[in-house]
């Protein structure tokens, strides 16, 4: 490479890197500013850190974030393992139909499933509630994990399972000493996809979820309408940090697979 | 089943409309090295498959040790495979690999750990107990594979041509290694390879199977010497085939031309005059002169085109008056003095020719 070729690559990553990185730079330094209003700098404080843990709402919409998407991770992981291990597994007719069936939901508009679900509830007369936004996000959450399993799935040699059957492995010893061992990066990654989407997912959650129970998102929108408080860019720093831990701890532990040779 | 240590009996299996495997019948003995060959496609992984119980047979019956066993799952057959890509566990230890058929079969703890122990052992690869597969060289996993298998003291091991991933030096080690082993533990092995030479070095007994169907079964120089099919005598070794008519007869020799001389034909053929056939000559069985003297008469008169040298014989490529071409082979010093466009005599003992009718398929019962 040319040595001007590579100044104007290092300039042009640079810049993508600020791009992406400025504004949440910019909002955690803010978390600790003296500030309310939040678009000078007049000094450090934790005020925002002691103003968030004493909050019920944001606490409590916190615990509904965490209720829905656990459930849903739960749900999308099982349903996405069965579903990939399907689609790879067992050539039927129609199975090229059904596997786009579920890529849909990846590229299909939010608002358009918020709305269908929110019909469906009506005419079936459900009350709305906390764990009205489940199937939602279980449809969106479910599409990633087949994806993500599927690709993973599609590198596995499959004479591994018979070499399993051949050394007297019956079915369930062969799904769960050989099978789900080399497959559990994938359900990993498909769990954590699956988290992350619910955790964030903004339109179902508004409008399928029940009067009083907000999830953080929801929280976050109706607060922002009167102004950003420093509250909640001390509980977008909290946030983005611990995404950022649980994303490298994933991470490092692949690559470590990766390099000892497909061992988790 | 008789005393035959496998059995297959008028098996076919078929891939939408085309028969993969057709009507094949086998019978393997205990304690036999028996090796399935043939071209890429001719079915052999699919018989394999077909005795593991990866595959259903649409016709036929399989036995194993006097057990009838379509109806029989893989991991209850008490056969083992060593795989054509190898597929040991990536998330196991070689110990662990090897360890998995003993687990399976819940057998204790500490007697694992022994014959786990022995296994690589055997295959000189104690020391690599603990690494992972991907940590090792491609002969070093083969050897895993088998370890793999036999610690599971199957009654018959399938292998699908095992050493095809391997280079030439390696793969020559392996096959003397492996015919070692099995001589040793006195298992049934059941080999398959597309390689004649590793076939003929190996088995006790081979199968030649073309397009599914299995053209000849036979001791290695029964194979060789007296291929049934030109098929066979084609796909094994080197020859020069001829087409022709069977003259002759009636109190006098048989005899077919090859331009415009004659060559005795050895009588033990079932071939009669009037009949088209082919004769097939081995290189290395034809003898080579410029000076004929007075058997002149059995010589057959050439001109030589080529002379190679491929380091044990010298290759000479000559042509007879209407062109068609033959090769033999001889000694280095014995071509010394020959050159390209000299005249040469040929001659070869009727017996080591081999005769096939052109129309062959009619024949093979014979
Ligand atoms: N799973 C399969 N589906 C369709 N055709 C197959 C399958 N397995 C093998 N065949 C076909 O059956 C024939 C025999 O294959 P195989 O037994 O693998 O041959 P070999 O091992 O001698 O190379 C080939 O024509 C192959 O294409
Ligand atoms: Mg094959």
């Amino acid at each position: 490479m040319r040595p001007r070729t590579r100044k104007i690559l290092l300039i042009y990553s640079v810049l993508v890197f600020m791009f992406f990185y400025i504004p949440l730079v910019v909002l955690m330094a803010f978390s600790f500013n003296d500030s309310k209003l939040g678009t000078v700098w007049t000094g450090f404080t934790f005020e925002w850190y002691v103003k968030l843990f004493n909050n019920s709402q944001i606490i409590e919409a916190t615990v509904n974030s965490l209720i829905v998407a656990v459930i849903t991770t739960i749900i999308s992981t099982v349903l996405g393992v069965l579903g990939a291990l399907v689609l790879h597994r067992y050539i039927f007719p129609g199975r090229k139909a059904i596997s786009f069936i579920f890529y849909i939901p990846v590229v299909i508009p939010e608002i358009v499933l918020a709305v269908a679900l929110l019909s469906l509830y009506g005419a079936m007369n459900i009350q709305l509630g906390l764990l009205t936004i489940v199937p939602g996000h279980v449809v969106f959450a479910t599409s990633f994990v087949i994806l993500v399993l599927l690709a993973r799935l599609a590198g596995m040699d499959n004479a591994l399972e018979e070499a399993a059957k051949d050394l007297g492995a019956n079915e369930w010893h062969t799904f769960w000493k050989v099978t789900f061992p080399l497959l559990f990066p994938g359900i990993l990654a498909g769990a954590l996809m699956a988290f992350t989407i619910s955790l964030d997912e903004f339109v179902v959650a508004f409008f399928t979820t029940g009067p009083g129970s907000n999830t953080l998102p929801v929280l976050v929108y109706s607060m922002v309408r009167r102004g950003v408080s420093p509250e909640i860019n001390a509980l977008s720093t909290i946030l983005i940090l611990l995404i950022i831990f649980f994303v490298s701890i994933v991470g490092w532990r692949m690559m470590r697979a990766d390099r000892k040779g497909g061992e988790v | 089943m008789s005393d035959n240590m496998v059995y297959l009996e008028e098996v076919s299996k078929k891939f939408g409309e085309n028969y993969a495997v057709h009507k094949i019948n086998l019978d393997i003995k205990e304690g036999e090295f028996l090796t399935l060959l043939g071209p890429s496609g001719c079915g052999k992984t699919t018989t394999l498959r077909m005795i593991a119980g990866f595959e259903k047979p649409d016709e036929g019956n399989i036995w194993i040790d006097g057990k009838q066993v379509e109806k029989i799952e893989p991991y209850n057959r008490e056969v083992n495979t060593v795989f054509q890509s190898y597929s040991l566990f990536p998330h196991m230890t070689v110990a662990e690999n090897v360890a998995f058929g003993l687990k399976m079969k819940k057998i204790p703890k500490s007697e694992i750990d022994e014959q786990v122990h022995r296994a690589l052992d055997l295959v000189q690869l104690r020391a690599f107990s603990d690494r992972k597969p991907k940590k090792l060289s491609g002969g070093q996993q083969q050897r895993v594979a088998i370890a793999r298998a036999i610690v599971n003291n199957p009654r018959v091991l399938l292998l699908d041509e095992p050493l095809g991933a391997l280079d030439l030096k390696l793969r020559k080690q392996m096959q003397l290694e492996l015919k070692q082993l099995q001589q040793e533990l006195g298992m049934t092995f059941i080999y398959v390879t597309h390689d004649q030479e590793e076939a003929l070095t190996m088995s006790d007994r081979i199968v030649v199977m073309n397009q599914g169907q299995i053209e000849q079964m036979g001791l290695p120089d029964e194979i060789y010497e007296r291929p049934k099919t030109k098929f066979v005598a084609d796909f094994i070794g080197e020859t020069n085939f001829f087409e022709g008519t069977v003259k002759g007869g009636e109190g006098s020799n048989l005899y077919m031309s090859i331009g415009e001389q004659k060559v005795s034909i050895h009588n033990h053929s079932n071939i009669e005059s009037g009949e088209d056939i082919y004769l097939s000559i081995r290189p290395e069985r034809i003898h080579i002169t410029q000076e004929p003297g007075n058997k002149s008469q059995d010589y057959l008169k050439v001109k030589i085109q080529d002379k190679i040298y491929i380091g044990s014989v010298t290759k000479i490529v000559a042509s007879f008056s209407d062109g068609q071409k033959i090769t033999a082979h001889s000694p280095y010093d014995k071509t010394l003095h020959l050159q390209e466009g000299d005249n040469l005599y040929i001659y070869w003992n009727p017996e080591n020719a081999v005769i096939f009718p052109v129309h062959e398929k009619e024949k093979i019962e014979a």
